[in-house]
């Protein structure tokens, strides 16, 4: 399959790096989001990782106009790829099913950017070289690297090298994967990872099939042999909270009971569903599924969260 | 030309309009009529490409006796429920992993294999679903399928016909749900702001909006500054008139320098990759239903000495019985496509250019959107009736 980088050139497709977040993983951290994702949860936020290639996107704030520029309603772009609305203002749109394979080239035609590729070819350097930019603020914060998706284990040559790297050269890491791979591909990577902070989405397989795609049958066996094999590493659990997806008490109980033999899994943490993710898929103009979901309430985010205090043994600070 | 018996097949891109099922029984009278056998594909290509979703039977074979109790409502024979385009079948591969793979040559060979010789397809309207379909027939029409299309669209915003299927339909819903919630704002003293569909096209709005009498009609083609809306309802309310119905079309935008600024917090920037200001700030995005009429009843309320109610009828319109204009239309398009067959054209839409229905290439349909122009009858007919357009 094509998701995964030949070990002999350690180079990945990252789609973007961004400094200073602050929810994922310990500290201060710099995260570096890889292309590719073998899931597709209809709620996805991150849409422009999921396919594995390079692909086209436009930002129509950024189009010069039809009348100025133009270089898009012509050849070598596809025909049809790029029109514009009549008694409108002359900004080209994108007909996202005609523009084709060919979005290299036509990413190259727009002179202001606004049609561009989202995910660059980058080696293990000049990731770590914008990384360690923040080195002040990890040393501060105990923050580092975490590599994000899309899933950063489908590239598992290039995040392998890369993790190593960034330990070789002081800097902790950590990484966000939803545990959808090949064992050989996390078996590759952890032992570079700090912190694993990794996606319990859904308890049932049929329901995990209805809304991530697959089951997760190998998610979960791949979870339980990381914990065992890595008793060492921090590992986090997630739960990206989806109203009436699963924000249910059961699934909240079913993961820490599946957790709670493994000292190693230090915490379980509740992401409430964003909706972040819906101007990408404006720039992207791919539909993929997204479907419209509600945030989740305080109160219901509470409750949950109330469970989870209490198994691991907290007060709730919500006092629920 | 084509000779002989032919067999075509009809299919819905996604996306319900009243009166679905009169465009199939239109074409399946027509088809008794010229000699031509008719199956339905079941919701788009999915009858063809997913068989076993349907218990092998993706395929329903259609004739005057099959079509005989249909009415029009309620949903079509066909389903409109469209997911799969056949440029991009998901699937789940050997390696436990989901993509998407291209699988219009297969189609291709399962057409020929069920001696399909034409595809009439219903397709259009709804900035993504609906043009999206029209592409996917343009594309495959490009491939060597002889293709007629019918346009359908509540949003009236498909450039090459003077009317799409379903849009008078939803006109004369949106209309009596307007009346209905201006009554009843007027009698609480409230101002209701409706939502409707109308993405890059405010017909919709502007339409059932005149119609109902309203105070402002927000559409896409005009950028709005709320201050002149509350400004004119001010100068309604001194002339004896109390304001009680902005009609806003969801892709409705405030002009520039007057547009509200979400802010931005921690968890965005650790989640989102392309929060990030390099990637441009300020696409236009519908973030959801609901979300242009709420944005603009919140405002209006600071702006005016009224509460606003924002209400949201979305696809709500698309449901229910055909007008007699969407029935005469619907069996119009669907006789009109088989003919086309019949008559060997391909690769083209049935239109209406009043009085006459036309075949028009596809290449002029695709992108081809039908947005209201600047000097528009009704554009002016609005403003003399002291209709704000919020400019
Ligand atoms: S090439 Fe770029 S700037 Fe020029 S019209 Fe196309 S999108 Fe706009």
């Amino acid at each position: 399959m094509d998701q995964t980088v030949s070990s002999l050139t350690p180079t990945g497709i990252v789609v973007n790096i961004q400094h200073f977040c602050t929810n994922d993983g310990p500290g201060i951290r710099t995260t570096v989001f890889l292309k590719g994702c073998g899931n597709r949860c209809k709620w996805c936020c991150n849409p422009e990782t999921i396919h594995p290639k390079p692909e086209l996107a436009y930002n129509r704030s950024k189009c010069i106009g039809a009348k100025a520029c133009g270089r898009c309603l012509q050849a070598p772009a596809p025909e049809g790829a790029f029109y514009v609305i009549a008694d409108t203002d002359d900004r080209v749109h994108v007909n996202w099913d005609l523009v084709s394979d060919a979005e290299t080239e036509v990413a190259s035609l727009c002179p202001s950017e606004a049609i561009h590729l989202f995910g660059e070819v980058m080696t293990v350097d000049q990731v770590l070289e914008e990384v360690e930019q923040d080195a002040a603020f990890y040393r501060e914060s105990g923050g580092g690297i975490t590599l994000s998706g899309g899933e950063c284990l489908l590239q598992p040559a290039f995040s392998a090298t890369l993790l190593m790297e960034a330990h070789r050269r002081g800097i902790n890491t950590a990484i966000e994967t939803a545990g959808n791979v090949p064992w050989a591909f996390m078996e590759r990577v952890l032992p570079h990872v700090d912190t694993v902070l990794h996606d319990h989405k859904l308890t049932d397989p049929e329901r995990h099939k209805k809304w991530i795609g697959v089951d997760n049958k190998r998610i979960l066996a791949n979870y339980k042999r990381a914990y065992e094999a890595y008793p060492d590493k921090q590992f986090i659990a997630r739960t990206p909270v989806i109203p009436g997806v699963n924000d249910g008490e059961e699934h909240i109980r079913s993961v820490l009971a599946f957790i709670a033999p493994y000292k190693n899994v230090i915490d379980y943490q509740l992401l409430p569903y964003h909706r972040y993710g819906e101007a990408k898929y404006g720039f992207l103009g791919r539909v993929y599924e997204l479907e419209d979901f509600e945030r989740p309430t305080p109160e219901s985010l509470a409750r949950l969260q109330s469970i989870i205090d209490e198994a691991f043994g907290r007060t709730s600070p919500t006092g629920a | 030309m084509a000779t002989g018996m032919q067999r075509v097949a009809i299919n819905c891109g996604g996306g319900y309009v009243p009166g679905l099922d009169k465009a199939v029984i239109g074409a399946v009278l027509a088809a008794a009529e010229l000699g031509c056998d008719v199956v339905g594909i079941r919701d788009g290509y999915d009858g063809l490409l997913l068989p076993e979703q349907y218990g092998g039977e993706g395929l329903i074979k259609l004739d005057p006796r099959a079509v005989e109790r249909l009415d029009g409502s309620g949903g079509s024979i066909l389903g409109a429920g469209a997911r799969t385009d056949p440029f991009r079948v998901r699937r789940v591969n050997s390696e436990d992993m989901v993509e998407e793979l291209d699988r219009s040559d297969e189609l291709m060979k399962i057409i020929r294999a069920e001696k399909i010789d034409a595809v009439i397809s219903i397709v259009g309207g709804s900035a993504l679903t609906g043009a999206h379909a029209f592409s996917v027939a343009w594309k495959l029409s490009r491939k060597g399928l002889r293709t007629v299309c019918i346009p359908k669209s509540v949003e009236n915003d498909i450039g090459a016909t003077a009317l799409s299927f379903g849009y008078n339909s939803a006109l004369s819903y949106t209309t009596d749900t307007l009346e209905r919630i201006r009554s009843g704002a007027r009698d609480v003293r409230r101002i209701a702001v409706v939502e409707v569909l109308g993405y890059h096209a405010g017909w919709l709005a502007l339409q059932a909006g005149m119609a109902a009498c309203a105070d402002a009609v927000l559409i896409p083609e005009i950028p709005y500054d709320l201050r002149k809306v509350a400004e004119r309802l001010r100068r309604n309310e001194e002339a004896g008139r109390s304001p009680a119905l902005i009609v806003v079309a969801e892709g409705a935008e405030p002009a520039a320098g007057t547009e509200r600024i979400g802010p931005k917090d921690a968890l965005r920037k650790s989640l989102a990759p392309l929060s990030d200001p390099r990637f441009g700030e300020g696409a236009r995005v519908i973030e959801r239903s609901g979300m242009a009429g709420q944005a603009v009843a919140l405002d209006l309320q600071r702006l005016t000495n009224r509460e606003t109610v924002p209400f949201s009828l979305g696809q709500l319109i698309r449901t229910g019985m055909p007008t007699a204009v969407d029935c005469q239309l619907g069996l119009g398009y669907g006789a009109a496509a088989v003919r086309a067959v019949v008559e060997g054209h391909s690769e083209v839409m049935v239109a209406l250019e009043p009085p006459a229905l036309k075949l028009l290439p596809l290449a002029e349909a695709v992108n081809n959107v039908r947005t209201i122009p600047a000097d528009s009858e009704f554009l002016r007919i609005a403003r003399t009736l002291g209709i704000s357009l919020g400019d």
